[in-house]
């Protein structure tokens, strides 16, 4: 993946850069900042049907989606990123063996139309017979939607998918209206989705064969973990790549230090993943689109960076639970490290990066000039990794051997986010892969991004 | 700013990195550097000394360090490498591990340091030395490769992953795909200054799945800069808490893990590894299924040093506070914990306490907690009007409480209370 990696990653840092260069004014809005992608809107004509997504380990993987409109049928199913108090209209036919329909937890849908089920009404497997959902997208937040009929193995098959409702003030454009819920509390520079889940490649062997009544749902042993419908190496792949077309949404990380990154994460499986953020700890601010505070809280608590609601917790690895959604601001500033990570001789302040010590020079946590501390092995010592710009300061490369680094274009921090229980890091019995991708954290002089 | 700003800040960063270059290590060269007081003295990197105190480090406030180049300066030796270990029911596992050989103090031994790789091959244990350190060291953890003796073909490099370490800097994170890791007869020193307590842990996080399931895995914790100070009966902290909530007189690390055999005997046999079929049945605490996780022994009767020398038996006198720092490294599933008899009150998650200082209206009382790979909680035990007697820990996952085929056994321990 290497190659491909850099390649795109190096043609959409050009981009961005020739954008910048005539965009670009003040030295901290220099870059943009990153949305969630997926399809706009409050009308969504879904088709369920069957295609084949394609794995690390050079599988493809037999599956049923949701395609929108006239689109390719995708894993997960588009995200639909709607308006607060908007109301939602999801009309559903199935292509499938079997019928099916579409739940979204947490609101209060009206169905009509397709045939009577037990959760909802359901489009039967005729491809013509519509089902069509309505609810208003009452409170912001981050919700999860999926199969209604036969779950245990319709989920498994991969029919679901993830909804952003906007608060009725967000503005993209504001950084103080660029919000999860409403105000400061949720307020991000850069904003991710990761929806996890899994599959047992049996099953999806089994229901490609036709032979459903071999599914036993009760023998699940999955084999592949996945991000955004992706695994690793996948994830660290931009969104939409043409060689990828049934799984549109990649989970590369990128932010600038300081930032606040608003991680939206989807359990979407059957099992619970614990996601681990290698660089800090992040705090969950909300589950399941219900903000962890007390009524009447306005930011009363403060974060690394900005403030956050009251009942907030820190940790370094989420339990991301099937069916729940989990929100949490990520922010990387490097203070306290002890050494400058910019890598600056001394302690002029003329020298000082972009919030480099916003606490002043004499502050404990700023390392303004103070030397690397150790002294670190000769090239033939180490093994290099791809993402090693080849010096241990932020923003600046060092000499690597031939071939080695090269994905990690600004010399950026890299941190890899997986699940914790490592054996979901894996391809169907090969490591490197599954729920894995990387954060990078740029230097205030790289273009994180191309703005909105 | 603006295009000249930014091209005098890339000229400047790049004059200092060649400013900062230093001349390469090369070979075994763990560094615990020193400078003499003398102004303008150097600083020396390839300093070492005897470990006096025999407690796994060199602390410049114990006085093992001469000429520190920092009052709060603690330096650590582990070799990383393989060995073997034994599960409760007598079965011997092939694991890779770490050693602490701090006290291997090669100058003074008249050895050159590459005697590290003779002396410390073979000798890795379940689970790693268990590391402590204080709010506000200066670590300079130093780690040795010192291959896998056992699996001649594999020229595999470890690192060590502190895990939840706070703003971690990329190069000391001890990611392979990140940043560097160390290769078999070399050194790689980590830097970390340590600005928060809590309940952390470490682990090798080269191809993390197969090291990890094969035992890289140790408690790590930091006190807080509280410690010392008083509130009401207690002297010792969990977090700096302001309040004294979170106050213990004793604390236990517990860590969870589990192995696959299977995984581990197709490794030293030398065959494809199970990743897929991956399905641990050895759960244990501490590196010890039940009932040598109440062996208050260090060394346990079997063939291999490599067994856990870390006891998990919690000891307490009625009326007590005993603070549990739990972990999991599992690398397949989440656990669920369970105390008989005394109630778990979760103060800390993540490494962080639950609510600001003197807040502790964000703790809560359980009778279990849950923890997937990677996770660490700071639990309570309140002994006040429990009587004298003994009570379990163990995982409510009741297909854990077995050594493989062996039933009452796996992840269990007692609380004995006198």
């Amino acid at each position: 993946m290497n190659k491909l990696f850099q390649h795109r990653i190096l043609r959409s840092l050009t981009l961005a850069a020739a954008l910048l260069c005539c965009a670009a004014s003040a030295a901290l809005a220099m870059h943009g900042s990153v949305a969630v992608p997926g399809v706009a809107g409050s009308d969504f004509s879904f088709t369920a049907r069957a295609g084949h997504i394609t794995t690390g380990d050079g599988n493809n993987v037999y599956f049923w989606g949701y395609a929108n409109a006239d689109g390719a049928v995708q894993y997960p199913g588009p995200t639909l990123i709607v308006n607060q108090n908007a109301v939602v209209t999801i009309r559903l036919v199935s292509r499938l063996p079997e019928a099916t329909s579409l739940i979204v937890p947490g609101f209060s849908v009206s169905a009509s139309g397709g045939q009577p089920g037990l959760l909802t009404r359901e489009a039967p497997p005729d491809g013509v017979t519509a089902v069509t959902y309505t609810f208003t997208a009452d409170r912001p937040g981050t919700f999860t939607y999926y199969s209604g009929t036969h779950s245990d193995l319709q989920v498994e098959m991969g029919l679901l998918g993830a909804i952003v409702i906007r608060p009725a003030n967000f503005d993209a454009a504001d950084p103080l209206l660029r919000t999860a819920y409403g105000d400061a509390r949720s307020a991000y520079d850069q904003e991710y989705l990761y929806l996890l889940s899994e599959m047992d490649l049996e099953t999806h062997i089994l229901a490609e064969k036709g032979l459903f009544s071999e599914i036993d749902t009760t023998k699940f042993w999955p084999v592949y973990w996945f991000i955004n419908g992706r695994t690793a190496p996948d994830t660290m792949l931009a969104d939409e790549v043409s060689w990828l077309p049934h799984q549109p949404y990649g989970a590369m990380t990128m932010m600038n230090a300081g930032e606040r990154v608003l991680l939206r994460m989807v359990g979407g499986g059957r099992d619970m993943h614990p996601f681990h953020t290698h660089g800090n700890n992040f705090d969950q601010i909300a589950r399941d689109g219900w903000l962890l505070a007390t009524p009447g809280d306005t930011g009363t608590r403060t974060a690394e960076v900005g403030v956050i609601p009251d009942k907030s917790v820190s940790d370094f690895t989420l339990t991301v639970v099937p069916g729940a959604t989990h929100d949490a601001i990520f922010t990387w500033t490097g203070r306290g490290l002890g050494w400058d990570f910019y890598g600056h001789a001394d302690a002029d302040p003329a020298t000082l990066a972009p919030n480099e010590c916003p606490g002043g020079l004499l502050d404990p946590l700023c390392d303004h000039g103070k030397p690397f501390p150790v002294i670190l092995p000769g090239q033939q010592e180490v093994a290099f990794g791809a993402f090693y710009s080849g010096s241990p300061f932020l923003g600046a490369a060092g000499s690597l051997p031939p071939g080695e680094g090269g994905n990690n274009p600004n010399s950026g921090f890299a941190y890899m986010w997986h699940s914790h229980n490592e054996k979901e890091m894996t391809n169907n019995d090969i490591f490197p892969g599954g729920l894995m991708t990387m954060a990078i954290v740029e230097a205030p002089s790289a273009p994180v991004v191309v703005a909105p | 700013m603006s295009i000249l700003q930014k091209r005098w800040m890339s000229l400047a960063v790049g004059l200092l990195v060649a400013a900062v270059a230093l001349p390469a290590q090369a070979g075994v060269f763990p560094q615990c550097p020193t400078r003499d007081p003398a102004p303008g003295s150097p600083v020396v990197y390839g300093s070492w000394f005897s470990d006096v105190n025999g407690d796994g480090m060199l602390r410049a406030g114990d006085g093992e360090i001469i000429n520190p180049v920092s009052p709060a300066q603690v330096c650590v030796h582990l070799a990383a490498g393989d060995g073997f270990t034994n599960m409760a029911d007598g079965r011997e596992q092939y694991i890779f591990g770490f050693v602490n050989a701090t006290g291997f103090n090669a100058p003074a031994m008249n050895e050159p340091w590459d005697a590290v790789m003779m002396g410390y091959m073979e000798k890795a244990q379940f689970p790693a030395p268990t590391l402590t350190f204080r709010e506000g060291d200066e670590v300079y953890l130093s780690l040795t490769n010192v291959g896998m003796i056992n699996r001649p073909d594999l020229f595999d490099p470890h690192s060590v992953h502190w895990h939840g370490f706070p703003n971690a800097a990329a190069i000391f994170d001890g990611v392979p795909d990140a940043s560097i890791v160390i290769n078999m007869g070399s050194t790689l020193t980590y830097y970390y200054k340590v600005v928060e307590a809590g309940t952390f842990m470490y682990h090798c996080h080269v191809e993390a799945t197969e090291h990890m399931q094969m035992g890289m895995l140790g408690n790590l914790y930091v006190s807080p800069a509280q410690d010392g100070t008083t509130f009401g009966p207690f002297s010792r902290f969990a977090y700096n808490d302001g309040d004294g909530s979170t106050g213990y007189d004793v604390a236990y690390p517990l860590q969870i893990a589990s192995f696959d055999p299977v995984f581990h005997e197709k490794h030293i046999g030398v065959q494809p590894l199970p990743f897929a079929d991956m399905d641990d049945k050895y759960p244990m605490l501490n590196g010890r299924g039940y009932p040598d996780t109440v062996n208050p022994a260090l060394a346990l009767p079997y063939e291999h040093g490599g067994s856990s020398p870390i006891p998990a038996l919690i000891s307490a006198t009625s009326g007590q506070k005993i603070l549990l720092r739990v972990s999991s490294l599992s690398t397949t599933s989440f656990h669920t914990l369970t105390v008989q008899g005394i109630p778990m009150q979760v103060i800390g998650k993540g490494s962080r306490k639950l609510g600001l200082p003197g807040d502790a209206s964000q703790y809560y009382t359980t009778g279990s907690i849950t923890l997937g790979g990677g996770q660490s909680m700071d639990v309570l035990l309140d002994t006040t009007g429990i009587q004298p007697g003994t009570y379990f820990l163990y995982t409510t996952n009741l297909d854990h409480l077995a050594n493989e085929a062996d039933d009452f056994g796996g992840m269990m321990t007692e609380i004995r209370i006198q």
